[in-house]
């Protein structure tokens, strides 16, 4: 049983902050991915949870006890390491058994339950040999059942599956997850792979640049990302974002750029609605607009056509490379100075070379603040509560 | 119309490669001979330097011992050699020097243990405790010992083992004379060595120390491992190659080489031959009694001993050590 809670923990290297005032609350059973390219801080903060790196500042709770200055081994978690640390000399038995060992239970005890683990991670036959003798995926069940062995109140994990190759790396994620699922214990997992996080978190937390940038559920951190670096982190391609900037024209809100205008569908706009932001739209949401439609009288500026009930917004540019996926194939198309990516199923009719038009709903527009990187949220009130809806624009 | 199934044809290459035909004759196969064997001899050519070194400084005068061991010369150039078959071996062997010095050279291995593998394995888990320049200062202070001349520091430590105004028996308040009772000598002898070669050995500590990944201590310490049971579980037995190192230095090298230049400047091997260990058993034979034959024989026979104890090390070292990878 562990809730982890870490209270605004900062983590000093010199004059370089790897983490920097992180809170984060992961409630018992729960699985969090801590997500981040590389160098972000997402290692430190599980090593600072881990008891294996003291934080500068904050504070680390285990089920609503301080632990902050607790040595790693009493602190009831068990980690899994991304070279997976198997002691060389010891048999995989020893190693399993090592937590166990060095908590001073009998032989005997020690035999069984290593023999509970082994069978449960399929390792039986390997009990005699030593980590050298494994294949790569031999040793990452291993040091899973090192960590299994003990019964902690919580899993941290390192990366542990950077090290598989393509194929045993799917497979050993589903198996984390159903140990997961069948343990209903805590996990923290360290990663930077974006598929990993959504796969098999209950909850993902954002990390740049020691900072979080957001914790919410999967879904959450890909359709609602809250700052201009996780829509960029998350998918593939990541969301396209382009600089705009938000005018007033006919009373509504359009957001503009070079060979890009998207009315906003909001009306009544205040004196300081507009402001440069940075807009996103996925690849997945834009679509190529008919030939058809395109050769209509569409004004320059795309300016409501008169019979159109809810003006289109469009994106107007110029195939430069196409990618075939199989299934699907990615357009890079240049929109002004910008580059776009279009994923679209094939054959999607996009041809090198052509100029296109792209359309986008309106739902499916992200706009986030041009300075800070934040998402934007428009309060139609402006004394009235953010919606819970992610209707654009400004805080 | 009536269709059908056709078979997709396997990728091929467009046309099939024909080796082309060997031209030229004689003269070509020749040059590709010459350049063949050329290509063979350059890993050898680089060789030559060091492999002349070998020979001429070690396997030459090595053959010329075990040849001068079948003679009885007394290294006079103006004397003759003469064939004496194996006489100088059965003399050796009758002599009890030779018996003794093994044993005074034992005596120096287990008393040099202490200084290079106890005290260097305690030093090296202490000192990963101080952190960044001060460390560097201490390694360095520990290893500056190594780097002073052994005739310098046995001129200092005479001075400091002198019977009456020695800072050593002035501070124990004993009145010891430690290079003329035979077993001060050599405890001094053995103590002055470890002093000396001490430095070395805990740098090798430390490299090995550092060699070891940190994971392994960290995945310890979650897994709820004390530090005493890391370094007894984990560090030592990790650190076990570095130690059979060490182990073979001090059998092979300190123990019967390093001692020589401060028994040599401070005991001349006795009082009573007390410190007379092989190698200056050997260095007595030679040049203090010009018996070049014995000297040869007491050469020979302890190059093939020290030969076989090196193998037993090895064999022990790749036995018992375990190695990380």
């Amino acid at each position: 049983m562990s809730r982890i809670t870490v209270e605004n923990v900062t983590r000093r290297y010199g004059d370089v902050r790897a983490v920097d005032g992180v809170s984060l609350d992961v409630a018992h059973g729960d699985f969090l991915v801590l997500l981040g390219p590389s160098g972000c801080g997402k290692s430190t903060l599980l090593r600072m949870i881990a008891g294996l790196v003291p934080p500068s500042d904050g504070r680390v709770l285990v089920d609503g006890r301080d632990v902050t200055e607790t040595p790693a081994r009493d602190r009831d978690l068990a980690m899994v390491f991304q070279s997976y640390a198997l002691y060389p000399h010891l048999t995989v038995e020893r190693n399993i058994g090592f937590p166990l060992r060095a908590r001073k239970q009998r032989k005997a005890d020690i035999r069984r339950r290593v023999a509970e683990v082994a069978d449960i991670l399929d390792l039986g036959k390997l009990l005699d040999r030593r980590p050298r003798e494994l294949s790569g995926g031999q040793r990452q069940r291993v040091a899973l059942g090192r960590a299994l062995v003990r019964d902690p109140g919580a899993f941290l994990m390192d990366e542990p599956l950077s090290n598989l190759d393509a194929q045993l790396r799917t497979a050993t994620r589903t198996e984390i997850t159903e140990l997961h699922r069948r343990l209903g214990r805590t996990f923290v997992y360290v990663t930077h792979d974006q598929v990993e996080a959504m796969t098999m978190a209950t909850s993902v937390a954002v990390l740049n640049r020691g900072r979080l940038e957001q914790v919410g559920t999967p879904t959450e951190v890909y359709d609602t990302p809250a700052s201009a670096f996780v829509a960029g982190f998350l998918g593939s391609p990541p969301m396209n974002l382009l600089d705009a900037e938000i005018v007033t024209r006919d009373g509504r809100l359009h957001a503009v750029a070079a060979g890009v205008d998207v009315p906003l569908g909001l009306g009544e706009p205040g004196e300081q609605a507009q402001r440069p932001v940075t807009l996103g739209v996925r690849p997945e949401h834009l679509s190529l607009l008919p030939a058809s439609v395109v050769a209509g009288p569409a004004s320059e500026a795309g300016a409501p056509n008169g019979a159109a009930p809810a003006p289109a917004a469009t994106l107007r540019g110029t195939v430069r490379a196409i990618e075939n996926l199989g299934s699907e194939e990615i357009a890079h198309c240049r929109v002004g100075e910008a580059e776009v990516a279009v994923r679209a199923r094939r054959p999607a009719g996009f041809t090198v070379g052509e100029a296109v038009v792209l359309t986008v709903r309106p739902e499916h527009i992200h706009l986030f603040d041009r300075e800070s990187g934040r998402r934007l949220v428009w309060r139609p009130d402006r004394d009235a509560p953010v919606p819970a809806a992610r209707v654009p624009v400004a805080t | 119309m009536s269709g059908m199934f056709v078979e997709v044809a396997p990728p091929t290459l467009p046309a099939p490669i024909v080796a082309p035909a060997a031209a030229g004759g004689r003269g070509r196969t020749a040059r590709r001979l010459t350049r063949r064997l050329g290509r063979g001899v350059v890993p050898y050519l680089y060789l030559t330097p060091a492999l002349g070194m070998l020979i001429v400084w070690t396997y030459r005068p090595l053959v010329e011992t075990a040849n001068y061991s079948f003679y009885s010369w007394n290294l006079s150039p103006t004397q003759p050699a003469t064939p004496v078959g194996w006489h100088n071996y059965h003399r050796l062997f009758t002599l009890p020097e030779l018996g003794d010095s093994v044993w005074r050279t034992v005596l120096m291995i287990v008393g040099l243990l202490p200084f290079t593998i106890v005290i260097p394995v305690v030093v090296g888990l202490l000192a990963r405790e101080v952190r960044g320049r001060a460390r560097s200062v201490y390694q360095a202070l520990i290893f500056a010992p190594f780097l002073v001349a052994p005739v310098a520091s046995a001129a200092v430590w005479q001075w400091l083992l002198s019977p009456r105004v020695g800072a050593v028996n002035r501070a124990s308040g004993t009145s010891v004379n430690w290079f003329h009772e035979q077993w001060p000598a050599l405890i001094a002898i053995t103590g002055v060595t470890g002093w000396h070669v001490l430095g070395f050995a805990v740098l090798v500590v430390a490299a090995g120390l550092a060699s070891i990944n940190g994971d392994y201590a960290e995945a310890a310490s979650v897994d709820g491992a004390s530090r005493w049971q890391i370094t007894r579980w984990l560090t030592l037995p990790l650190l076990s190659p570095t130690l059979v190192f060490l182990l073979m230095t001090t059998v092979l090298l300190f123990a019967p080489q390093w001692t020589f230049p401060l028994i040599d400047s401070l005991t001349q091997g006795g009082p009573v031959n007390a410190t007379t260990n092989v190698y200056y058993l050997l260095w007595e034979y030679g040049f203090q009694s010009f018996d070049a034959g014995l000297a040869s024989a007491a050469g020979v026979v302890f190059f093939l001993g020290f030969g076989l104890v090196a193998a037993v090390l090895l064999w022990i070292s790749d036995r018992v050590t375990v190695h990380d990878d």
